[in-house]
């Protein structure tokens, strides 16, 4: 089928503000998103910038809005976006981030955050002979957030970090979530005062835009709340 | 060594102006959980703009005349619909506030948007049968009844 390929597209050098570009794109149902942008790329106008790595939902380079929601453009299929021929389908760099060209943005605000909450493990005892061991039922507490791929689709999804950009927004404070309830971890009293902070959790107004934007299927939201209520409850 | 990387001139670098939107609304597909966020707001605001004109009302109280005229006011057709239209509003932000409590307090988000429906269900039957005779009286007062 023939698609219609809407893609937001900024020239730095050029000094004009942002414009919506149409390509006629062939694609098959089972085609990735991504492989649009590639057509475009490789047979119809090779200025065209976005990022894209591994291809297969693993490195998180090319989140974006596709037709007014954020995905992974490599983890979702034509057939999931349009009907049939003839439809069109859109994309635009992630909103709430400068936009350096085209679909690539500038993430170091994104990766600022994700540093503020300490994403390492904080523990001073001294490491036993081998390795800290962490049983099944420890590990299944974090499992699902240690699933992040730092893409930044759910980040740049929450309208508390469109109208906030300090806003510490849904990946760092997920991060905070993994390592603060760690078994191994033994840095709550530092990791917790930065999340429990008017940047941070309780701007999260449980809006679910990053549930709904996350290609790893993260249940963000239900996290953070429990990171909530370990906030309040925490003695520190 | 095959290639004297030190003696290669370094790349270039120029700085273009980056963009950014000033906007702090943005354009995004609305779902289930903005939407009950949007709408919380909004009757969030309503409320407020209500108990604002609710407590200028009472002042009337110091007097008797002034009172009894007010409440004749009330009865008015816009009344009623202003009154229909707050229990909406209180209903609505209600069952959505118990929505939020029961996910932040008690964990519920993966059942989020069966909580968001079955609230819905529940504000709208409430709103429905309390709303019933503010929405009596408006239709009585047009048909002449």
């Amino acid at each position: 089928m023939k698609l219609n390929v809407k893609v937001r597209r900024y020239d730095p050098e050029s000094g004009k503000p942002p414009y919506w570009a149409t390509y006629e794109v062939p694609a098959e149902p089972m085609d990735s998103a991504l492989s649009l942008l590639l057509h475009i790329k490789w047979h119809l106008d090779g200025t065209l910038t976005f990022r894209k790595s591994c291809a297969h939902g693993i490195c998180g380079s090319d989140a974006m809005q596709i037709n007014g929601e954020n995905k992974l453009a490599c983890s979702v299929l034509v057939q999931d976006l349009v009907k049939g021929d003839g439809d069109t389908i859109s994309f635009a760099p992630l909103p709430g981030s400068p936009v350096i060209k085209d679909l690539v943005i500038d993430q170091t605000r994104f990766f600022e955050k994700y540093r503020a909450v300490m994403p390492w493990l904080i523990n001073d005892t001294p490491p036993p002979e081998r390795e800290r061991l962490q049983s099944p039922e420890e590990h299944a507490i974090i499992e699902d957030a240690t699933k992040c791929i730092m893409c930044g689709a759910c980040t740049h999804s929450c309208p508390s970090t469109w109208a906030d950009p300090d806003y510490l927004g849904p990946a760092a404070m997920l991060k905070a979530y993994r390592y603060t309830f760690d078994s191994r971890d033994a840095g709550s009293a530092q990791r917790l005062p930065i999340v429990d902070s008017k940047d941070g959790l309780w701007k999260c107004y449980t809006i679910f835009n990053c549930v709904q934007a996350c290609p790893k299927e993260i249940d963000i939201t239900r996290w953070l709340s429990a990171l909530k209520r370990k906030a309040v409850t925490a003695q520190y | 060594m095959a290639v004297e990387t030190l003696e290669r001139p370094p790349a270039e670098t120029t700085e273009a102006p980056v963009y950014e939107d000033d906007a702090r609304i943005v354009r995004y597909k609305i779902r289930t959980g903005m939407f009950a966020w949007m709408a919380h707001r909004l009757s969030g605001i309503a409320i407020v703009i209500y108990l604002i004109l609710h407590v200028w009302g009472l002042k009337a109280l110091t007097d008797r005349d002034a009172f009894n005229a007010l409440i004749a006011g009330y009865h008015a057709p816009i009344f009623k619909i202003g009154e229909f239209l707050l229990l909406a509003a209180v209903a609505y932000h209600a069952f959505n506030g118990l929505r939020i409590v029961l996910i932040d307090f008690l964990g519920w988000s993966p059942k989020q948007k069966r909580l968001f429906w079955t609230l819905a269900a529940v504000t709208a039957a409430i709103i429905v049968i309390g709303g019933y005779p503010s929405i009596y009286a408006v239709v009585t007062y047009f048909t002449g009844g």
